[in-house]
């Protein structure tokens, strides 16, 4: 990776600006009045430079995106200030002029990349038909060209990509597409919104280093979106950190993170986990006896049916689980890693008894060999926490039907009681009493996430599954989450599973690791010896594709 | 309730709403005259100060007919459309809930039943029991029950794999519990958004009926019938034709933009 701040500010002043955003403003109009997502945000892009800019969901740095783009909705209003690129004020172009050098001298790329190719035209097609609007190809030579593009950007055989459609392509050769667009008419400026957000952590990498590779090569200058701090602080020269619409701080990134001058900075910065900065205290016997053992455990998805066996239709079954084994001691809190469709989530189904299984679950001293033998008692001692708070709190009931189900499906207090445990519960998760009477969306994200909690540890339970979640959260919440769940198993003394994709997290909060690829547990191990020399080789790429935050 | 008032389209229909409603409770109170005496003197007269819509083709007054009628009209509405959804959406939720087999045969029945226009439907339904309001509104009810089925269905279908389903499983709910607690009330807004907007289609297939003469019976003032009755008047007074004609797509219109914002006003998505 390039030495992204090794060049001093003097040499940036010294750069004529490719962007040049001064005192602009946006505002939403909406039903209950004006939402102001920018207030006079003044932000430069130097020539050739990568500009980050960090903040969390609803700071109004994808508004900003989109300011620049000229692509608004109909209810924007925007104040004055202007926003040039190189020299001219973008704002007073006609729609004409914007989309003539949208594409051309500017353009941009996307978090998603499976949402911003067309599912409908063959992917050759998608990048030609940029090359013939803009530098005017025949369709030809623009077919030639989005083949060199693609080339660029590591692809092996572009001719092959190029025939196919999107559902086709990886996520990876998806994205790597996307990059292949945004770059073909060699723009003056490129703006990335979370580019490698929606991706698996390797492959996340591999374009994060494609992205730097080609910036170098064509000197294009990119603003970088992200929340993540310690992936822009490896690419960019300068980082903006904005929050409700303002930006709160600028500087060079190892300043910036090495002595941050706002509180906010320095919040943002402390709520990123660090993976020497452990949550954990407590110590498991290695030789204590296992509260759960999970025995071969075998999940096979698209098994054909009994009809279409008959009819002689085979598709190749998916084997989601491949004889996982795993062990759970008491009081342990153990993380799962992997990339999406690892068959972490799926493991985590099958010991929550959502998922049907071959194998065997031992829990405390009883065996189960089947989905339906799992019974209450189990199910008691065995809860589950989801990913999507919004998805797993039922939005018709308020919080207190929420909390107090469990007390009342597991007999665990008395009619009288309940309002008390309800009340106790809540203030357990850090929430006010009063929030017994909200429903689930009158919550924020954070707050749901706590009722889940609370719901799940109403049960007094010996294992808590959390499947994802902190991932839908911004960062500050995610570490007052992450904290709140190891204080709370702390108190109960209850085992933990812990599924996530972030390593940096779950070495904070783990006893042992372990890692999971394709349906298989590869590797396990206790978490100090993440770094020792026996690793599985997938442990060890995994570990290398993910930014530890560089300050300390 | 507030929100429907801040919405455009609410408000018209519940305007409109408004009206009918009106002249459903009160209409015989507020005709001038009786919908069934004969002005022998004032046949096909077009508006006036004595004669508001004109008169039809016996001289009555088209104004007391219409308000006499209204109620006919929309209960016909209400009632076939209640009857449709209560049993269409028993029927989805049974076969969403049950899964498996059951679903596809309950599916494929009623696939085929959709083939069906559901005018024709209707036509088939009541030449084969009789021509009377009853049983068109039976008739009516039926033909709506496959389409309420789907909705309930995959209503059903898309909250039965939502988080808080799976959280009740992992616990140990009994199935009535989940069905009752956790499925049920949330698939309970896509059906009264539908239905609402059915009312209005209802209201049109019964006008239709009438107007085939499948529906309600001389002398009643049912407005499809009166349509109906008047149209080979309809060069000599086109009001007699016009003012009922008018009612129906009031009605109809003031059901559907209704319909149309509860649709917006209950999508989660759109509330803060």
């Amino acid at each position: 990776m390039n030495d992204a701040g090794g060049n001093g500010s003097a040499e940036d002043l010294a750069r004529a600006a490719a962007i040049a955003i001064e005192r602009y403003s946006l505002a939403y109009s909406t039903a209950a009045g004006p939402f102001h997502a920018l207030k006079s945000v003044s932000l430069t892009i130097p020539q050739g430079r990568t500009v980050g800019l960090v903040g969390e969901s609803g700071s109004g740095k994808t508004s900003l995106a989109w300011a620049i783009m000229r692509y608004l909705p109909p209810n924007a209003v925007e104040g004055p200030g202007v926003i040039r690129l190189g020299g001219e004020n973008l704002i007073e172009k006609s729609p004409a002029e914007i989309a003539s050098i949208r594409g051309r001298r500017i353009s941009m790329v996307f978090q998603d990349p499976s949402a911003s190719l067309n599912p409908t035209l063959r992917i050759g097609d998608q990048i030609s038909e940029v090359l013939m609007r803009h530098q005017k190809l025949t369709q030809k030579e623009a077919l030639e060209e989005a083949a060199a593009a693609l080339e660029r950007t590591g692809i092996h055989r572009p001719r092959d990509i190029m025939r196919r459609y999107p559902h086709q392509a990886s996520g990876g050769e998806k994205q790597r597409v996307v990059l292949a667009t945004a770059f073909a008419c060699g723009p003056e400026c490129i703006i990335f919104d979370e580019p490698t957000t929606a991706l698996d952590v390797i492959t996340a990498r591999q374009i994060l280093d494609l992205f730097v590779r080609l910036r170098d090569d064509t000197g294009v200058s990119a603003l970088y979106i992200s929340h993540d701090l310690a992936l822009v602080s490896r690419i960019a020269h300068e980082v903006a950190v904005i929050r409700e619409g303002e930006i709160v701080e600028r500087g060079r990134p190892a300043e910036l993170f090495s002595s941050p001058k706002r509180d906010y900075t320095r919040a943002l910065i402390a709520a990123a986990p660090r993976p020497e900065n452990r949550l954990v205290t407590s110590r498991i016997a290695p030789a204590a006896e296992p509260l759960l053992s999970v025995r071969k455990a075998n999940v096979r998805f698209g098994q054909p049916t009994r009809l279409q066996r008959l009819l002689g239709q085979t598709r190749a079954p998916v084997d989601a689980l491949k004889s996982v084994a795993i062990t759970v001691r008491p009081g342990e809190i153990l993380g799962i890693v992997g990339e999406s469709g690892s068959g972490k989530s799926t493991l985590a189904r099958v010991i929550a008894g959502l998922q049907d299984f071959t194998g065997e679950i031992g829990f405390a001293d009883r065996r189960f060999a089947r989905r339906p033998d799992l019974d209450r008692s189990y199910r008691r001692s065995v809860q589950i926490i989801f990913q999507h708070p919004d998805a797993s709190l039922n939005p018709r009931q308020r919080v207190k039907t929420i909390l107090s189900r469990p007390l009342r499906l597991y007999d665990l207090a008395r009619r009288g009681e309940i309002e008390d445990r309800v009340a106790s519960l809540l203030s357990r998760v850090l929430l006010p009493a009063n929030f017994s009477t909200r429903y689930p969306h009158q919550l924020s994200g954070g707050e749901k996430q706590r009722v889940a909690i609370a719901r799940a540890f109403a049960a007094e339970p010996k294992l808590v599954v959390c499947d994802e979640i902190t991932s839908s959260l911004d960062v500050s919440v995610q570490a007052s989450i992450a904290r709140l769940l190891v204080e709370i198993q702390a108190a109960t003394r209850a085992a933990c599973i812990f599924i996530t994709h972030d390593l940096n997290l779950v070495r904070q909060l783990a006893h042992r690791i372990g890692v999971m690829n394709r349906g298989e547990l590869v590797d396990m191990f206790e978490t100090g010896d993440v770094n020792a020399a026996d690793r599985h080789p997938y442990t060890r790429e995994l570990m290398e594709a993910v930014a530890v935050p560089p300050w300390g | 309730m507030r929100d429907l008032l801040r919405h455009p389209t609410g408000v018209v229909g519940a305007s409109l709403l408004l009206v009918i409603f009106l002249a459903v409770v009160a209409g015989p109170s507020l005709a001038p005259y009786d919908p069934q005496s004969f002005h022998p003197q004032a046949r096909l007269q077009g508006p006036s100060a004595t004669f508001w819509l004109g008169t039809d083709q016996f001289g009555r007054d088209v104004l007391s007919r219409i308000l006499h009628g209204a109620r006919a009209t929309v209960l016909f509405g209400l009632g076939a459309t209640l009857a449709g959804v209560s049993v269409g959406a028993l029927i989805g939720i049974t076969a969403g809930v049950a899964g498996r087999w059951i679903d596809s045969l309950i599916m494929r029945l009623l696939d085929g039943m959709l083939a069906v226009p559901d005018l024709l439907f209707t036509l088939l339904i009541v030449t084969v029991i009789g021509s009377s309001t009853g049983n068109a509104m039976l008739a009516v009810a039926v033909a709506f029950s496959p389409g309420m089925a789907r909705i309930a269905r995959s209503a059903v279908l898309s909250v039965r794999t939502r988080d808080f389903v799976q959280a009740a499983i992992a616990r140990g709910e009994s199935r009535a519990y989940i069905i009752g607690a956790e499925v049920l009330p949330n698939t309970i807004g896509p059906v009264i958004v539908e239905a609402s907007i059915r009312v209005s289609f209802a209201i049109m297939l019964g006008a239709t009926l009438g107007f085939l003469g499948l529906g309600a019976q001389p002398p009643s003032t049912e407005w499809g019938l009166m349509i109906a009755e008047a149209r080979q008047f309809m060069f000599r007074n086109p009001w007699c034709v016009a003012a009922p004609g008018l009612a129906i797509a009031i009605a109809a219109l003031g059901f559907n933009l209704f319909g149309d914002a509860l649709r917006d006003i209950l999508d989660p998505r759109g509330r803060r």
